[in-house]
C-alpha cells in the first residue's frame, strides 16, 4: 500500500544492510508472507523472528543436533525443521505457548540433510538423508505412504544383477518445483533427476555436462527457470522443460540440459554457498564461499544475466542467503551466526514535510496561468468546490494485490490432476491465518 | 458566508438510517474520552478522565469488567486484532497493555515525556503507534514493551494516529494543523496534507480501503482527503467542533461524529448531507464508535452527562 507514495521506479536489488539480527544461526529463511524470518542453530533450536520488531517471537526447541534445513508452509502456519538427529519436526505456530508445539515428528534411520513441504500441502513432505536417499512422505489419511525415490537405471543394464548389484549414485539435493508437480533431485554424478510427485515415478534424467556433484537447486517463483550449484564452482541457469505426464511403463526422458547462463568467479574461482532469485525472477543473487569476506554477487537476469553488483557485508564470511518473497530484500547469514537483512533504501524526501509542495529535480521556468491570481468570487469558489465534491468516492474496494497463488506456474494447466491430487485433504494452513502476539515476560534465550 | 451553498443539515426522513437508543450505560465518574468496539463486536471498551477502563457487553449492556491501574486520566484506547489485548494512552505518560481475557495489566510502555493522547494497533497487532503532548509519534514493539521508533512528527501535541489496513502507512495529525503520512517501516514522512486556514486537526483515520483519510478539524469541519493527490474530496459540516478533539468514524456509507452541541451527527458519505442527528446526551459528545458488523453505534459524552449510549438502526 505504501508503494504508491514511495517512488514507483525503485524496484531494484538490495544495496545496503538495513539491520542485523544476532541469532547465532547457520542459515535464515523468510516466510512466504515476508513478515518473518526463521533461523536455525547448531544446537538444534530454531527461532522465528518478526521483521517488524526485529525480535524473536517463537522458539522451536526439539532437536538434539544441528538443524540442517527448514521450510515454511505456504501461509506460514507450519514450519518444518530437519536435523542431523535423524528427525524432521513439523511445528504449528498457531499454538501460543512457548516453546512452540509440534504437529508431527518424522523419524528416519540416518541424519536428515534437507526436508521440505509440498508447496500446496504441508502433509506431503520430501526428505533427503545423508545416505543419499530421498523419501516422499504423505501423511494424508487416504494417501498415507513413505516412498523412496529411486533412480531408474539404463535399460541396457544386466537384469540378473538386480538393483543391489549396481552402483547407485547418491542424491545430494532434493527439491519440489514451485508448483509441487515435480520433484527435482540432484546427484553426485552430476545428474538432475525429475520425479512426478503424484505417481512417484521418474519422468526425466538430465545430464549436466561438466558439473560434478550437484550442490543446490533453486527455482524462480513461476518454476520456469532453474539454477544449479555444483562441485565445479559454477552456477548454471536452465529453462525447465515441460514434462509429459508420468506413464506406468517406466518410460522417462533422457535429455542433456544446456544452460542458458553460467556464472562463476573467473579470478578467485570461489565456490558458491547458496543462491536465490528475486521474486520477479529478474535478479539472481549468489552467496560466495569466500573465507575472508561476506560477498553477495547479483546478476541482472532481465539483462541477459549481466553482472550487476557485488555487495560487501563486512568481514564475517557468508554461509547462506535467501531473497525476500516479495520485496527487494535479502537475508544473508554470517559464519558468526548473525543475519544481515539487506534492503534498498529510499532517499528521504524532505519536501514531503511541507504540505502542498512538490520537489523538482531541476529548475523549471514557471508559467503562470492567465487567471492564477485573479480574485475569485467567494460564492463562486464555494459553489465550484461543492460541485467538485459531488464526485462519488469509493472507500471500500481494496486495492489489488497480486497473490502468490495467482502466479501462472510453469507447466501447470487449469484443472491439473497433480494439483487436484495435492489439494486433496488440505492442511488447515489458511490464508487469513495470523500469528498471535505473545506477551512474554522474559524473552532472553 | 451568506451564500447559496447547499444547506448543510435538513434531515431526510424516508431514506436515511433510523438509529434509535437501545441502551444507556453509566459507570464512569468523569468525562468519557474514548469508545472502541472489540474486533468481533461483542464488547465495548470505554475510557475516561476517571483513570479507569470499563468493558461492556454490547448486546446486553452489562458491565463486564473495570480495569484500574493508570494514575492519571486516559485519553484513548485501542483493541488488538484478535480482541485479546487493549492498549490505553494516559496522561500519566504511559501506555498500558491489558490482557482482556483475564483483565490484568501485562505491559507498561514507558518513553513519552508528556501526556499520551492517542494509540493505534497495526493490523497484525505486533506494533503499536502512539502520539502525545511531547509532539512525537512513537512506534512500539508490543511484546517487549520496547520503543522502536520516535518520529519527531509535529510541532504541537499529536492528537491522533492511525495505521492503514495493511500496516505499511501511519497517518498522524496534530494541533499544528498538519496531517502527515509516514512509511511505517522506515519512519520516513511521505506526505503532508494541510488545509488553507490551518485549523487544529483533532482526529484522523484511514478509509476501510486506505485510499482516503478522514480528518476532523476544529473549524467544525470533517474532510475526506485523497492523500495521493493531496485533494480534499468531501467536506462534512453541520456539527459544532471548536474546542475538543472529537472522534469521527465510517459506518458503511455513513460518516459519524460527535459534536459540541451534545448531538451525534450522521452524514451520507457521498452526498455530504446530514441524514440523522441523534439527540439525548446532555454534554459534549467526544467519542463515537461504529460496530464492526451490526447496524450499531456507540457514543459517549462529558462531565455533565457521563452516559454511554448504544444506538441501533431499526430501518
Amino acid at each position: 500500500m505504501n508503494e504508491s507514495l514511495i517512488s514507483p521506479f525503485n524496484i531494484t536489488h538490495p544495496t545496503t544492510v538495513q539491520t542485523s539480527l544476532f541469532a547465532l544461526a547457520t542459515f535464515a529463511r523468510f516466510d512466504p508472507t515476508g513478515r518473518y524470518v526463521a533461523t536455525a542453530r547448531v544446537d538444534g533450536t530454531a527461532a522465528i523472528w518478526d521483521l517488524d520488531t526485529r525480535s524473536a517471537v517463537r522458539v522451536l526447541d526439539g532437536h538434539v543436533k544441528a538443524v540442517s534445513s527448514l521450510d515454511w508452509s505456504r501461509h506460514s502456519r507450519y514450519v518444518l525443521t530437519a536435523s542431523k538427529d535423524w528427525n524432521v519436526v513439523v511445528w504449528d505456530l498457531a499454538s501460543f505457548c512457548l516453546p512452540a508445539q509440534r504437529r508431527t515428528t518424522l523419524r528416519f534411520d540416518a541424519p536428515v540433510v534437507s526436508a521440505s513441504f509440498h508447496p500446496r500441502n504441508s502433509r506431503i513432505i520430501l526428505a533427503l538423508l545423508s545416505t543419499g536417499e530421498a523419501y516422499l512422505i504423505d501423511q494424508r489419511k487416504a494417501h498415507r505412504a513413505r516412498v523412496e525415490l529411486c533412480e531408474l537405471q539404463e535399460e541396457s543394464d544386466d537384469e540378473g544383477a538386480g538393483p543391489s548389484g549396481r552402483t547407485r549414485s547418491a542424491i545430494t539435493v532434493a527439491r519440489f518445483d514451485p508448483s509441487g508437480k515435480h520433484i527435482f533431485l540432484g546427484t553426485n554424478a552430476g545428474n538432475i533427476i525429475v520425479f512426478s510427485t503424484r505417481s512417484k515415478t521418474m519422468v526425466a534424467r538430465h545430464k549436466i555436462a561438466g558439473a560434478g556433484a550437484i550442490k543446490g537447486l533453486e527455482f524462480t517463483k513461476t518454476g520456469r527457470q532453474l539454477v544449479s550449484n555444483s562441485a565445479d564452482r559454477t552456477l548454471r541457469q536452465f529453462t525447465v522443460p515441460i514434462y509429459p505426464a508420468a506413464t506406468a511403463d517406466g518410460v522417462y526422458l533422457e535429455q542433456e540440459l544446456e544452460p542458458t547462463h553460467r556464472f562463476n568467479d573467473p579470478i578467485n574461482k570461489t565456490a558458491w554457498h547458496s543462491m536465490s532469485y528475486s521474486p520477479d525472477g529478474e535478479w539472481l543473487a549468489g552467496g560466495a564461499a569466500d573465507s575472508a569476506q561476506h560477498k553477495i554477487y547479483i546478476w541482472d537476469m532481465s539483462n541477459d544475466g549481466q553482472f550487476a553488483s557485488a555487495l560487501d557485508g563486512g568481514r564475517e564470511p557468508l554461509l547462506h542467503l535467501h531473497w525476500h518473497p516479495s520485496k527487494s530484500s535479502i537475508a544473508s547469514t554470517t559464519n558468526q551466526g548473525n543475519i544481515l537483512i539487506w534492503h534498498c533504501p529510499h532517499p528521504e524526501r524532505w519536501g514531503a514535510f511541507a504540505g502542498g509542495f512538490e520537489e523538482l529535480d531541476e529548475n523549471v521556468e514557471y508559467e503562470e496561468r492567465e487567471d492564477e491570481f485573479d480574485i475569485e468570487d467567494e460564492a463562486d469558489m464555494i459553489r465550484r468546490k461543492m460541485k467538485e465534491e459531488e464526485e462519488e468516492v469509493d472507500i471500500d474496494t481494496m486495492p489489488e494485490v497480486s497473490k502468490p497463488r495467482q502466479i501462472q506456474m510453469h507447466g501447470v494447466h487449469v484443472g491439473d490432476e497433480d494439483i487436484v491430487w495435492a489439494d486433496d485433504e488440505p492442511d488447515d494452513d489458511l490464508e487469513d491465518w495470523k500469528m498471535r502476539v505473545i506477551m512474554e515476560e522474559d524473552w532472553d534465550m | 458566508m451568506d451564500v447559496d451553498a447547499p444547506p448543510p443539515s435538513l434531515p431526510e426522513t424516508p431514506t436515511g438510517p433510523q438509529y434509535k437508543l437501545r441502551y444507556s450505560l453509566s459507570g464512569h465518574t468523569m468525562s468519557i474520552s474514548s469508545l472502541k468496539f472489540s474486533p468481533d463486536g461483542s464488547k465495548l471498551a470505554s475510557s475516561g478522565a476517571d483513570k479507569i477502563i470499563k468493558l461492556w457487553d454490547t448486546y446486553s449492556g452489562h458491565v463486564l469488567r473495570t480495569l484500574v491501574g493508570h494514575t492519571e486520566g486516559i485519553s484513548d484506547i485501542a483493541w488488538s486484532n484478535d480482541g485479546e489485548f487493549l492498549a490505553s494512552a494516559s496522561d500519566d505518560k504511559t501506555i498500558r497493555i491489558w490482557d482482556m481475557s483475564v483483565g490484568t495489566e501485562v505491559k507498561t510502555l514507558l518513553g513519552h515525556t508528556n501526556f499520551v493522547f492517542c494509540v493505534c494497533y497495526n493490523p497484525t497487532s505486533n506494533l503499536l503507534v502512539s502520539g502525545g503532548f511531547d509532539e512525537t509519534v512513537r512506534v512500539w514493539d508490543v511484546a517487549r514493551a520496547k520503543s522502536l521508533k520516535v518520529l519527531p512528527a509535529h510541532s504541537d501535541p499529536v492528537t491522533s494516529v492511525s495505521f492503514n489496513h495493511d500496516g505499511t502507512l501511519i497517518a498522524s495529525c496534530a494541533m499544528d494543523g498538519l496531517i502527515r503520512i509516514w512509511d511505517a517501516e522506515s519512519g520516513q514522512c511521505l506526505k503532508t496534507l494541510v488545509d488553507d486556514d490551518n485549523p487544529i486537526c483533532s482526529h484522523v483515520r484511514f478509509s476501510p480501503n486506505s485510499k482516503y483519510v478522514l480528518a476532523s478539524t476544529q473549524d467544525s469541519t470533517i474532510r475526506l482527503w485523497n492523500y495521493q493527490t493531496s485533494r480534499c474530496v468531501k467536506t462534512y459540516t453541520g456539527h459544532t467542533n471548536r474546542t475538543y478533539c472529537i472522534f469521527a468514524c465510517f459506518k458503511g456509507k455513513y460518516v459519524i461524529s460527535g459534536s459540541e452541541d451534545n448531538k451525534v451527527y450522521i452524514w451520507d458519505l457521498q452526498t455530504r448531507k446530514v441524514i440523522q442527528v441523534l439527540e439525548g446526551h446532555r454534554d459534549v459528545v467526544l467519542a463515537v464508535a461504529a460496530h464492526p458488523t451490526k447496524e450499531m453505534i456507540a457514543s459517549a459524552s462529558m462531565e455533565k452527562d457521563l452516559s454511554i449510549r448504544l444506538w441501533s438502526n431499526e430501518s
